[in-house]
């Protein structure tokens, strides 16, 4: 069974008088442990069906299934609960909480995430995850001090650290050189090949489709044939 | 994880500026009702301090105490019929100390009563505020109405009268002093009771015949009330906008999947830190300032008030700061993750 099931999703936005169609019937099941890009021109909706899929917003009609759970049929605190321990996110930009130091980003995550870990597991997952992204000198830093890619990096251990079963990453590397947008690509595949992750990607950029176990086109609201 | 604490340790400056604001709000609101109060205070001890109980005058007086005279025989039938009762008078007047320096003071004349000092003819208790103008016990003092003399027997605490000292004198001395046989009002300790001819009065609607105390206190309550909605809406707007700012970061947080009720207990936590260390420290500094307040000054700020009013500040605080918060409720974490950069 497919980890995760998006079916027939239609979106449309009301702005005043207008009313518009973003989503016009998208359908795409992801597989577990593989990275499936999602390509498109501009305004053709990923953005908009991967925060669909995050549950993050509402269709306006269609299906996103999770393990066999059809999101519609969730209250709002359920899908919090699935959003915290079961969802992670990267977003274009890294979004950490200003306040807090690199550690407590995570540390943080996994108090959300309602881990069952003792902290002192808690520590060693974050030490560990540190290393991995390659931030443990920084692990006292606040986000102000930290330059974008070593940002955009904690962000990639914030969505990974309490082991969610999907990654969503939107564009994760648009605010990143060629270079570290490569090492950002080679940590998520890696992550999502060792943790068996189910990862959904938005990207605009060639290069990183190399990263990608799989291609998908998006056009006018629609999912185009894989490529 | 104490997200509230760690976001005040990491901005020590702006909640400091919070805090100070609002610990300059509620100080000089904590000072002028202290003033205020002390003027009344200044006003009315002498009525104020006196325990529960009925002020009677006669009812062709018209409210209007200097003209109330209680009959002799109605007097004697009071004093009879109450344990806790006296028959008093007021009159505003002066007295002459040996340099013939003239004190403005309000005499006061009372049967003999545990309420009011016990005084025999010839006598005269003095506020002590009165020692500050030189005036001591044994001091010869003479009244241009009175043949004799009084001799100062002692001083008393916050005895007041329309902002003049009291001068507790004998009601023989009285009578001769105002050319009267009869006392002014009645004080009765205790429930209110009827008593045919005399109209009844509790403490506050006595004070508020007395028509500079009424006018007076309507100002400084006005003073107050102004100053309390004001300040009130100060600090309600402050916890107001301080949220606003943070709309962007409870995004974040929620879209991370913090509960809305996680984000409410931090904001909660920090407008009460915030605000009891500044409510705090104003009312150190505003109860401090009675001991150093200079002599004369009218500044009377019981504790209790002090902290009746922070409570009030706390709960205005809260609300300011939870109708900010019902607009958390509303955020959509997709919102901040849209917003770019934090
Ligand atoms: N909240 C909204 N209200 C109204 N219209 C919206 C809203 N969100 C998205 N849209 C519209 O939906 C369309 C698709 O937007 P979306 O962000 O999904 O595109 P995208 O494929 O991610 O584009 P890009 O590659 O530029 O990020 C756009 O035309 C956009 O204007
Ligand atoms: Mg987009």
């Amino acid at each position: 069974m497919a980890v995760f099931v998006i079916e027939n999703v239609e979106k449309t936005f009301k702005v005043g008088e207008v009313v518009e169609r973003v989503l016009k019937g998208a359908s795409l099941t992801l597989e577990q442990g593989q990275v499936t890009a999602l390509v498109g021109t501009s305004g053709s909706g990923k953005s908009t069906l991967l925060t669909i899929a995050a549950g993050l917003q509402q269709a306006t009609d269609g299906n996103v299934i999770f393990n066999g759970y059809n999101l519609k049929n969730m209250s709002h605190e359920q899908i919090r609960q699935v959003r915290a321990k079961e969802f992670g996110f990267i977003f274009q930009f890294a979004h950490l909480v200003p306040f807090l130091n690199v550690e407590e980003q995570l540390k943080l995550m996994l108090e959300v995430a309602e881990s069952k870990m003792s902290n002192k597991e808690q520590q060693e997952e974050v030490d560990q995850m540190l290393e991995l992204v390659g931030m443990t000198h920084r692990k006292e830093a606040y986000p102000p001090s930290l330059s974008g890619g070593e940002k955009q990096r904690i962000a990639i251990a914030r969505a990974l650290i309490h082991k969610p079963k999907v990654l969503f990453a939107d564009e994760p590397t648009a605010s990143l050189d060629s270079k570290r947008s490569q090492d950002v690509m080679a940590l998520i595949r890696h992550l999502t090949k060792t943790l068996g992750v189910t990862t959904l990607m938005v990207t605009h950029d060639e290069e990183m489709l190399a990263f990608a176990d799989r291609v998908v086109k998006m056009s006018d609201g629609v999912i185009l044939q894989d490529e | 994880m104490h997200l509230a604490w760690k976001e005040i340790k990491r901005n020590k400056s702006k909640f400091l500026i919070v805090g100070a604001v609002i610990f300059l709000i509620s100080f000089l609101t904590f000072m002028i009702s202290g003033l205020a109060n002390g003027l009344s205070q200044d006003n009315a001890a002498l009525i104020k301090n006196l325990p529960d109980g009925t002020f009677y005058m006669t009812e062709t007086a018209e409210e209007t105490y200097t003209l109330s005279q209680i009959n002799e025989n109605l007097q004697k039938d009071i004093l009879e019929d109450f344990e806790e009762a006296a028959a008093l008078s007021i009159q505003m007047g002066f007295v002459n100390d040996g340099e013939e320096k003239q004190h403005s003071v309000a005499f006061v004349a009372s049967t003999a009563s545990d309420l009011f000092p016990n005084i025999e003819p010839g006598e005269i208790v003095l506020d002590e505020s009165l020692q500050e103008d030189g005036l001591k016990v044994g001091d010869v003092l003479t009244n241009s109405q009175l043949d004799g003399e009084f001799t100062v027997k002692g001083f008393v605490e916050q005895a007041k009268f329309s902002h003049a000292p009291v001068a507790f004198i004998h009601p023989d001395n009285y009578k001769e002093m105002y050319r009267t046989d009869t006392m002014q009002l009645m004080f009765v300790q205790g429930e209110r009771e009827e008593i045919s001819g005399l109209q009844a009065f509790s403490t506050a609607d006595f004070l508020n015949t007395i028509p500079s105390y009424s006018a007076e206190q309507l100002s400084l309550n006005m003073i107050i009330a102004f100053l309390f909605v004001i300040s009130g809406m100060l600090i309600g707007i402050f916890f107001y906008m301080m949220n606003v700012q943070k709309f962007g970061l409870y995004g974040i947080l929620k879209a991370i999947g913090l509960k809305t009720s996680a984000l409410f207990k931090i904001m909660w936590t920090q407008m009460l830190a915030v605000t009891t260390i500044a409510l705090v420290l104003a009312i150190m500094l505003s109860q401090g300032f009675q001991f150093i307040a200079p002599e004369g000054m009218p500044f009377h700020l019981p504790f209790d008030t002090s902290w009746k009013l922070s409570l009030v500040f706390l709960s205005i605080g809260f609300i300011g700061a939870t109708l900010s918060g019902l607009q958390i409720r509303k955020i959509q974490p997709l919102q901040a993750i849209q917003q770019g950069e934090m």
